[in-house]
């Protein structure tokens, strides 16, 4: 009940957000920006104080509600929760404060529309965290594509159209395919057992035969591919991202990119462990071209935000490349990468976005010695540079350096290949920090404001601990495979 | 599911066959009295609203049955010409509900106009009639006579405004391209005579007593011919031809009648028409089917991305979603068929729901363009910005464009699924290829329609252009919008209330 509480009233406080922006109530004149913080907030503490006090053990999937929707095709309103779920979900909450944070002073026109588009999407991800009956779920996804899309294409820069069409398109063609899957089981679960079911907790049952399986599982693996995103299907995410405002760069950054992964571990290893087995070569090869490549694209952009977009697919490379070496080391180190790079990404396009508000430029021949004027800017810009090409400490480093160690048991030779990504991430990481921040200095900008201060400290305070303390998360995953 | 021997010597028309057939008996007595009416006296006003009194009570007079146990199973059988079952009446009411959207949407196009129309509402009610009679039609012979009512009383309707600017043209073409398509179904059913002896549904096509050695080719020609006839009417590819332009020409809820009651009326006697024939098991009809959809889907989905009418980028939206539609004939067994029923009457009602919506808003800023350009169509930037002066329309407008892309939250998404559901079951990979790209590159044309409601930075380039942006909508239209908004999403959500209703 209480995840369907959270869900339902995220969007209602959506909504009224959105009424209720700028109108006077009782002498009160309501802003969407603050309903929709003290909202998020509320409903983080709600969800995380439950899944505390909850007696139930998330070592394995718990259901946590269960009623019937679509009783003609025994399809349930189904939500469950285990680890893996709880930490993405709070996660997402995290960031969505951040979103909130980061738009503050960026948004002003529309606002109640905005932010009722942010919160919508973070119901369809918190949905999509915790659904297991599948048909829910892929109502989920694609409900968390929709206000994403309108976040780009309303509040975007200036190719935002083009940028929200094919983000769009991407998504929707390559979740058709998974949704072919999902019928597809659902009528072969009706052939083995009798009666028709989206449950993913039937699903796990099945026997499937290795051809079927092999097809049914590249019907999910594309789905999540794309969003990953991996090489080839990425094309959309440099784009997106750098159209996007900046929340909605870190929301895709951060958030919506793990649901990919979250994909890859829930629903495509799990369900078919075999096909993926069989896939794994493929995969991992996949995984590193998209670390190798993505690091050689951000070196080569000249767009701040594009440069942290080919960052991100090469970060996301790792935990592809991690996930199918099925290594109980290397799945710990996925899940640090994705959590860890849902802070990291999420800092340095926050950081994009303080500069834009400044200079109007996401153009990096347009920065420089920002130092000079703005040194609390410049001491978090390093930070987050560093975190991002893993400097130990930070929670990178544990991720991909676990990642690797993982995988390197499995697939040697490719491990070896995807360490000089790690090299790479370092040239653009630098490259990103020394054209914005040093050099000769060519405008005056001012330094952090107190909201911003709030954001990349609290960032940063996180990526220190997660770097220092992994088990902080990592107790949570013992044993899983 | 033969015919059965009694009819034959029994009483013509039984008290039941009576009471079944009852909607289609008020709606041809309502055609009576609408011509008394006029011969009475001629009122613009009265004869409107009898149009709406006649249709509304074939609306629950069908509804009532439907609700009642007459229906159940197989249906009724009335004499050999017709047989009354649940789904061609669930169908009849689809094409009743927009045929008073029709009625009441014309009311406004034909007020600004000095004659009195009451040939425009008898012609409505005659193209309801024919769509009436090919939805119950168990036989050719009643198949043709629905056929060509509905199409000749179309061709008064379509080129009706005869002084405006492609009313005669529009006319013409539609005229002639009908009665191109009802010969060649003519030829068809012919050929199928000639196999069968029998031009009844229920017949079994392999049944050849004509000839010792079965002629198969002539069946099949016979099949290829009636069913290129159905696909001129629902505008598949390569039949697609006439629609952009006679939906462009067409006063818009002529269009409108087009793209609902013709289509539904044709779409249902063609399953009807193939499930009861078997057609289903001849290999060569399903390749046929599969490669007619795969062209219609993607024909009409790349052709829809460059149009910048509204109009006509219905006119290709609807040849693709027909294209999509084409998926529940390739059912495997006969078991099937009912879950196809189902997959198709939701479909229909979605997309027939999505084009009330959008024709309903297209009309209303047809309205409230200057008098300068009356003749000027709608184009898609016309709509620029809606959503910031008009919340209501343009909601309505997105949600009924996401539901045509097979968005969540819709009924489309849900009628998409059952679609492969059903494409999953036959494993008709192809078709389901098709539906993907064709899904694909259809948001590419679907997405900008919705992004420009968003837009308000809009460029005048042509001054005649009524910018004002006052979007007058009566509170009755505002309300019909909302209920249609409500439908779309409730339904969208809980698919159950319709095929519980489907099903009973």
């Amino acid at each position: 009940m209480m995840l369907t509480f959270v869900i339902f009233g995220l969007l209602l406080s959506g909504s009224l957000a959105w009424y209720t922006d700028n109108k006077t109530f009782l002498g009160l004149k309501f802003q969407a920006k603050w309903m929709a913080l003290v909202s998020v907030i509320a409903f983080a503490f709600i969800f995380s104080f439950s899944v505390y006090l909850s007696p139930l053990s998330f070592l394995t999937l718990q259901t946590i509600t269960q009623v019937p929707w679509i009783n003609s095709l025994n399809i349930n309103y189904a939500l469950a929760l285990d680890h893996l779920s709880i930490t993405l979900i709070i996660l997402a909450f995290f960031l969505a404060v951040i979103c909130i944070l980061v738009s503050w002073d960026e948004i002003q026109e529309k606002a109640g529309f905005y932010y009722f588009n942010l919160l919508a999407t973070f119901v369809g991800i918190i949905g999509v965290f915790s659904a297991v009956d599948m048909f829910l779920f892929f109502f989920f996804w694609e409900v968390m594509l929709l206000p994403m899309t309108a976040i780009i294409a309303i509040w975007g820069h200036e190719k935002r159209y083009f940028a929200a069409i094919k983000f769009f398109i991407f998504t929707q063609v390559s979740s058709l395919l998974m949704l072919v899957a999902i019928i597809a089981m659902a009528y072969i679960y009706q052939q083995q057992l009798g009666d028709l079911s989206f449950s993913y907790q039937d699903w796990l049952v099945l026997e499937l035969n290795d051809d079927i399986a092999q097809y049914l599982m590249l019907g999910f693996f594309i789905a999540f591919a794309v969003k990953l995103p991996s090489v080839p299907l990425h094309s959309w995410l440099p784009d997106a991202h750098t159209q996007a405002p900046t929340a909605g760069s870190v929301l895709l950054a951060g958030v919506l990119l793990k649901t990919g992964a979250y994909g890859l571990i829930r629903f495509v290893i799990e369900l078919f462990p075999q096909a993926s087995e069989n896939f794994a070569p493929i995969a991992v090869t996949l995984g590193v071209v998209s670390i190798l490549y993505g690091a050689k694209m951000a070196f080569a952009q000249s767009d701040f935000k594009r440069l942290v977009a080919y960052s991100s697919i090469s970060h996301m490379g790792f935990v592809m490349l991690a996930l199918f070496s099925f290594n109980e080391i290397a799945y710990q180190g996925a899940i640090v990468t994705m959590v860890a790079h849902g802070l990291s990404s999420a800092a340095l396009f926050s950081l994009a976005g303080m500069i834009y508000q400044r200079i109007h430029s996401r153009n990096l021949s347009d920065m420089g010695g920002f130092w000079q004027s703005a040194p609390r800017m410049g001491g978090f810009g390093l930070a987050f540079a560093a975190a991002a090409f893993g400097l130990p400490g930070l929670a990178n480093f544990v991720g991909e350096f676990l990642s690797l160690v993982g995988a390197f048991k499995v697939f040697p030779f490719m491990v070896i290949l995807a360490a000089f990504g790690l090299i790479g991430s370092a040239i653009y990481g630098m490259v990103l920090f020394q054209k914005t921040f040093q050099g000769s200095s060519s405008k005056i900008v001012r330094d952090l404001s107190y909201r911003e201060l709030i954001i990349s400290s609290s960032l940063l305070i996180l990526l220190v601990i997660l770097g220092l303390y992994p088990n902080f998360v990592l107790q949570y995953f013992r044993g899983v495979i | 599911m033969s015919t059965s021997p009694e009819i034959a010597n029994s009483v013509i028309l039984s008290t039941q066959m009576f009471v079944a057939l009852s909607p289609i008996l008020l709606l041809s007595f309502g055609v009576v009295l609408s011509l008394l009416l006029i011969a009475w006296q001629r009122s613009q006003k009265m004869i409107a609203l009898f149009t709406q009194f006649i249709l509304f009570s074939t609306l629950l007079l069908t509804l009532h049955l439907l609700s009642g146990d007459l229906l159940v199973g197989s249906g009724t059988q009335i004499t050999t010409l017709l047989r009354v079952d649940r789904f061609s009446y669930l169908s009849f009411v689809l094409i009743c509900f927009s045929a008073i959207v029709v009625v009441s949407l014309s009311r406004s196009v034909l007020k600004s106009e000095v004659e009195v129309h009451d040939e425009y509402y008898l012609l409505i009610l005659l193209v309801v009639l024919g769509a009436g009679i090919l939805v119950v039609s168990d036989h050719f012979a009643s198949l043709f006579l629905g056929f060509e009512l509905l199409s000749i009383s179309l061709v008064g309707l379509v080129g009706y405004f005869r002084e405006h600017k492609y009313a005669v043209e529009t006319g013409f073409k539609y005229l002639i391209l009908s009665a191109t398509a009802s010969s060649f179904m003519l030829l068809g059913i012919a050929f199928i005579y000639s196999q069968t002896g029998n031009l009844s549904f229920a017949v079994s096509s392999n049944v050849m007593p004509f000839s010792e050695q079965p002629v198969q080719i002539f069946n099949s020609v016979g099949i290829l011919l009636l069913f290129s006839g159905i696909a001129f009417k629902l505008s598949l590819a390569p039949f697609h031809f006439w629609s952009p332009d006679v939906y462009q020409g067409s006063p818009t809820p002529i269009t409108l009648l087009m793209a609902t009651v013709s289509k539904v009326a044709m779409f249902t006697v063609l399953i009807k028409c193939c499930f009861s024939q078997n057609y289903f098991t001849h290999e060569s009809f399903i390749e046929i089917i599969t490669a007619v959809a795969l062209l219609s889907m993607l024909v009409g989905n790349i052709l829809a991305l460059r149009q910048q009418k509204i109009k006509r980028l219905m006119a290709y939206s609807s040849i693709a979603h027909f294209g999509y539609l084409l998926i529940v004939l390739t059912v495997s067994s006969l078991e099937n068929t009912d879950f196809a029923w189902q997959s198709a009457l939701f479909y229909l009602f979605a997309y027939l729901l999505a084009n009330i919506a959008i024709f309903t808003v297209l009309l209303i800023s047809e309205k409230n363009r200057s008098n300068v350009d009356r003749d000027r169509d709608i184009h898609i930037i016309d709509w620029q910005g809606m959503f910031w002066k008009n919340r209501l329309s343009a909601v309505l407008i997105i949600f009924s464009i996401l539901g045509l892309a097979g968005i969540p939250l819709t009924m489309g998404f849900i009628g998409k699924f059952y679609l492969l559901n059903q494409a999953v079951l036959f494993k008709s990979w192809w078709l389901i290829s098709g539906l993907v790209i064709g899904s694909g590159i259809g948001l590419a044309y679907y997405l900008p329609v919705i992004f420009t409601l968003f837009k308000n930075d809009r460029v005048i380039e042509n001054q005649n252009v009524d910018v004002s942006g006052v979007y007058l909508v009566t509170t009755g239209k505002q309300l019909f919008l909302f209920t249609l908004l409500i439908v779309t999403l409730l339904l969208g959500v809980f698919p159950d209330l319709v095929s519980q209703f489907i099903y009973r």
